[in-house]
């Protein structure tokens, strides 16, 4: 997982899921937060919080540190804005693109070599 | 670890009809005035494309699906980059074509590429706007 569009996959799949991204929003607003903790406001085991919190950790979206018998997980946002530069840039080509093709095809049919005519 | 692909889309209303926007996104002529500085497109399924753009950037592809008319896809990739999936779906309406274009970056499994995938982006989109409120 080095290069940075490898990562935005990973970041991507991790997100994919409802609970995950649950999560995610739960650690943004609560860092610092236990696995138990999180649990709490999920429908869910907390083995099953910790198995999410895990691939989490994997796409690099989650840190987490010991304090005492306890793990405390925090949010690490740096992924999430590699993926959103992503789509940022693509869409910012795909825009520039389509409202070329757009003045172009406003200017009508006979400037195209295809002669073709609506 | 999970791979899924990420994708942008875009969907425009253009005042021509599908066989001329077909044209203009399979012409090299065309593809000139609005794609890249130079193009050159064999428009036939595995088929090369190349396109070269005026800071010196170069991306090379080849054509994956060809439905005159009403699909068009290819993957190309930047030097060193990785690869990426662009389709064309073009849909005839009363003022000309609806041209949609799904742009979707494979990180390793391009077969998981769902139309499903949309749904999650919208959810990623409030996600994101959130972390950066937070």
């Amino acid at each position: 997982m080095s290069s940075p569009d490898a990562r935005v996959g990973a970041v991507f799949g991790a997100l994919a899921d409802p609970t995950r991204r649950h999560l995610v929003e739960a650690l943004a607003s609560h860092p610092g937060a236990t696995a138990t903790g999180l649990a709490a406001t999920l429908p869910i085991s907390r083995q099953a919080v910790a198995k999410h919190l895990k691939l989490l950790g994997e796409a690099g979206l989650v840190s987490s540190r010991r304090h005492g018998r306890e793990a405390l997980f925090e949010l690490d946002a740096t992924p999430l804005a590699e993926a959103a530069a992503w789509i940022g840039a693509v869409g910012a080509e795909w825009d520039g693109r389509l409202g070329r093709l757009q003045q172009l095809l406003e200017k009508g049919g006979a400037q195209l070599p295809s002669g073709l005519n609506l | 670890m999970l791979n899924l692909p990420h994708t942008v889309t875009r969907s425009v209303l253009l005042p021509a009809a599908p066989a001329e926007v077909w044209e203009a996104l399979t012409g090299e002529a065309t593809l000139r005035e609005w794609l890249a500085a130079e193009v050159e497109i064999e428009p036939h399924e595995g088929g090369e494309l190349l396109c070269r753009y005026e800071d010196g950037e170069e991306r090379r592809g080849e054509i994956e699906l060809v439905e005159e008319a009403e699909r068009l896809a290819f993957s190309w990739r930047r030097e060193g980059g990785e690869p990426s999936r662009v389709e064309f779906l073009l849909d005839a309406v009363a003022d000309g074509t609806r041209l949609t274009v799904i742009e979707t970056s494979f990180a390793g499994a391009p077969s998981l590429l769902a139309s499903g995938w949309t749904a999650p982006l919208g959810s990623l989109r409030l996600v994101l706007g959130r972390l950066v409120l937070a």
